[in-house]
């Protein structure tokens, strides 16, 4: 503890051994700008939210307009609330208690500040590319390499400021929040850089240097651990800071906080392939997922239960301080989330989940109610020390805590039963032994009153928004002319201090000083060698998986017949990617009877080795399209575009006219095969001749669906590039299969 | 030979066991040393440290922040 010239704790002070006392305040401008960041994307980002939920409920909200459209405007919505709502939210709580867990002020307030302004400018990066079709087609991971890489920049600058705040601290102990942010930032830089190394082909255009069932590893090694390292462990951190805080009180067992910490950080890195299971995934990396899973259970609920216990002798307050009743509902969602999470990475529980929006019932349940709510626990708790006046009205933010709740409740209830219907729909068999139902539409059509309710709920959670946003506002406007600035006082940390007052006698017996455990001791006091340690365990942990997957033969078995795409094709593939259509659709059949009577044979690894990025896509509000190749004929996927209602009763699928009137970019063709060939995908003459080649598929292509009745003059248009991939889809197995396939003109190889 | 020559015929089979024991190993050691009863004073004391905001000597108006 810090020798101030008070009592701390309950351990007299004594001062003639200390050297004089710094002075020095904190810096809380930094954190009322983050503060203010939280509220404008996170009305953003739940607006996007509140448009796509309408979207699926009622095409008619895509306004026919391309950059309104779902494929384009789901990545904007997960990236506005995890990155700017989430993240900003963070970085406010982060900034505070860091400062006053140190008792240090920021190390540069320029860097503070460059650190602000970077991640808005980023985050207003994302705003200008997303909608207009510029992504990478990875979860979480859409932007583009210059945004990516302003990224990276962004975040090694507030590590800097991070960490050399903690060198330049007085206290001597490092609180395990500290610790938790710690792991958050250097986690989150290693899978940033690695999942996002990628090979540009154009300003705001790159292939992923991974293909098929690497890229695939490599997406849900960073998925999940996003998901862990930015919106978990941060908010645990924020919990062990500002929950305390709340109750008056410390935290339950500070003892479990470790036990919680290290269990959590070695983990959640192993747990990612669990979002692959019964895909072309290997085997041994699914099962290490799932038991990694399971096993993070009991440190989440570790966590968990340490929150609530804080409250341990006042409960009674939760009734009237709806800024604990947040952090109660927070808690309570987190374990409730935690709980799912690994029952659902259970192979057979998975089975029947994924793909399906149960998934989204998931993460909404961790979204709205542990990071949103932490987040408005914390943001009301710290409105008063900001602008130092009253909460405006503590009515509105009883209002708030409840409109929200009822929120989360409709939300959630349609959707885990949105998801378990679907599920158990696209498995069920008639008494014949065929399935029930084989038209997928006939399984959206049955969610379509869920996904209303679903918006309703998510209305009330947006209304509770605006609430939250008015009641800073108010307050914001109620601050006083001038802010005083506490001036701290503390004793800085010298190599003369001696920690313990009361000497520990050292055991004579070797057991003895190891559990003595004083080399531990000076492990938490050196905070690099401590951020060396959660690195080592990280990286172990995550090399552990990604070699054998990138460096064992046979977990990728070759298939001859498969070759790459044609360069027509390929551009038809990045029209694909622009437009999203992977949020939407999977390419990835499982080994079910119900998915193979559906879709048909199953996904090899070996078929999707040409693919960078892999587009296996993790949910299906649409069909699986892995073997659509050859199903209709060419101008059928010409009319569906153009109006999937033309030729699907009740399809939520937005219309895509645009690609009957768009020009291919057949000039730019030469130069992403290239890009392609040098990533190692075996191109032949197309190394010279993708331009000659696409224009001469485009023309056939054109040629076919202009004789089956459609419209004429379309070989210079997006829609011949599209359906040329789409065409292609599974077509190199049925060709191993059968030669028997449907000839269209969409299945030419180089 | 090449690296994933050797790595192909390892027989790495044994993945997730390993992954586990390696996890139980380290599990053990922060056990040990979080629960020894020397610690208990330490612990107890860190566990304040959100309460303390350090000692506020004396209170300034700021020069940028504030109604205008």
């Amino acid at each position: 503890m810090t020798l101030a010239p008070a009592v701390v704790g309950s351990r007299p002070v004594d001062h003639s051994a200390n050297p004089p006392l710094d002075r020095f305040s904190y810096d809380d401008d930094i954190v009322r700008k983050f503060l203010f960041a939280t509220l404008i994307w996170g009305v953003v980002g739940m607006l996007v939210g509140l448009l796509i939920a309408l979207q699926l409920a009622n095409p008619f909200f895509n306004f026919n307009t391309p950059w309104l459209s779902f494929g384009r405007l789901r990545p904007l919505h997960t990236n506005a609330v995890i990155f700017a709502f989430a993240g900003n939210a963070f970085f406010c709580g982060a900034y505070y208690s860091t400062q006053r867990l140190l008792k240090a002020r920021m190390f540069s307030d320029a860097m503070s500040r460059f650190h602000f302004w970077g991640w808005q400018a980023i985050i207003v990066s994302a705003a200008l590319t997303l909608p207009f079709g510029f992504t990478q087609a990875k979860e979480y991971a859409e932007l583009e390499w210059p945004i990516d890489i302003a990224i990276a920049v962004v975040w090694v600058v507030f590590a800097v400021n991070f960490f050399a705040t903690i060198t330049r601290r007085r206290e001597r102990h490092i609180y395990v929040a500290i610790w938790f942010y710690i792991a958050s930032i250097i986690t989150v830089a290693i899978l940033h850089i690695f999942n996002n190394l990628s090979l540009p082909v154009g300003f705001l255009k790159s292939y992923s240097i991974y293909a098929g069932v690497q890229d695939a590893f490599m997406q849900w090694w960073y998925g999940h651990n996003a998901v862990a390292f930015f919106l978990t462990t941060p908010f645990l951190g924020l919990m062990y800071y500002f929950m305390p805080k709340a109750a008056e009180g410390p935290v339950y067992s500070y003892k479990l906080s470790i036990l919680h910490f290290w269990s959590l950080v070695f983990m959640y890195i192993w747990a990612g392939p669990h979002h692959l299971h019964y895909t072309a995934l290997p085997e041994w990396a699914s099962t290490t997922g799932m038991l990694f899973s399971v096993m993070l259970w009991a440190p989440s609920w570790g966590g968990m239960i340490n929150g609530l216990l804080t409250l341990r002798g006042a409960w009674h307050k939760v009734a009237r301080d709806p800024i604990l009743k947040f952090f109660v509902v927070a808690i309570t969602a987190y374990g409730m989330a935690t709980f799912e999470g690994p029952m659902l990475s259970i192979k057979s529980v998975n089975a029947l989940a994924h793909y399906t929006d149960w998934i989204i019932a998931h993460v909404h349940t961790g979204a709205l109610g542990w990071n949103g709510f932490m987040t408005f626990g914390m943001v009301y708790w710290l409105l008063p020390r900001l602008f130092q006046t009253e909460v405006y009205s503590k009515r509105a933010v009883e209002v708030h805590f409840w409109i929200a709740s009822l929120g989360i409740v409709l939300y959630v209830t349609a959707i885990y039963s949105a998801g378990l219907t679907q599920g158990l729909m696209w498995r069920a068999f008639d008494q014949t032994g065929r399935l029930m139902y084989p038209d997928f539409v006939e399984t959206v059509v049955k969610l379509l009153p869920m996904y209303w309710m679903r918006a309703v709920g998510g209305s009330l959670y947006l209304v509770g928004m605006f609430l939250f946003g008015w009641n800073i506002l108010m307050t914001w406007k109620r601050r006083p002319s001038q802010y005083e600035v506490p001036v701290i006082e503390a004793a800085p940390l010298t190599p003369r201090f001696a920690e313990p007052l009361v000497p520990v006698p050292v055991p004579a017996s070797l057991w003895g000083r190891f559990a003595n455990a004083a080399w531990h001791r000076r492990w938490e006091r050196a905070p690099m060698l401590f951020s060396a340690l959660t690195l080592l365990t990280v990286v172990v942990a995550s090399l552990f998986e990604i070699l054998p997957t990138f460096l064992i033969k046979s977990n990728v078995p070759t298939i001859a017949s498969v070759k790459p795409y044609t360069p027509l094709e390929l551009a038809g593939r990045d029209i694909y990617i622009s437009e999203g259509c992977f949020n939407c659709h999977s390419q990835m059949i499982r080994p079910f009877r119900y998915e193979t009577e559906r879709y048909g044979e199953y996904s090899k690894p070996g078929e999707s080795v040409y693919d960078h990025p892999f587009l296996w896509g993790s949910r299906r509000i649409g069909p699986d399209l892995a073997r659509e190749g050859g199903k209709y004929p060419d101008l059928w996927h010409v009319r569906h575009f153009e109006n999937p209602r033309a030729v699907t009763a009740n399809s939520i699928m937005p219309p895509y006219a645009q690609l009957l009137t768009e020009h291919v970019d057949f000039a730019g063709i030469q130069k992403r095969v290239d890009a392609m060939v040098m990533l190692g995908v075996p191109y032949g003459e197309a190394v010279n001749s993708a331009e000659t080649m696409a224009r001469a598929q485009a023309n056939l292509i054109a040629a076919v669906i202009a004789s089956q009745g459609g419209p004429s003059g379309l070989q210079d248009k997006k829609i011949v590039a599209i359906v040329a991939y789409v065409q292609r889809l599974g077509r190199d197995i049925q060709v191993q299969k059968t030669s028997s396939a449907i000839p269209t003109s969409g299945a030419k190889t180089p | 030979m090449k690296l994933s020559d050797i790595m192909s015929n390892a027989g790495l089979s044994m993945y997730a066991e390993v992954a586990l024991v390696m996890f139980l190993f380290a599990f053990s050691i922060i056990v040990i040393r979080t629960f020894a009863p020397s610690r208990r004073r330490e612990l107890s004391e860190t566990s304040l440290l959100p309460l303390d905001d350090g000692h506020v000597a004396v209170r300034v108006p700021s020069s940028v922040n504030g109604r205008k």
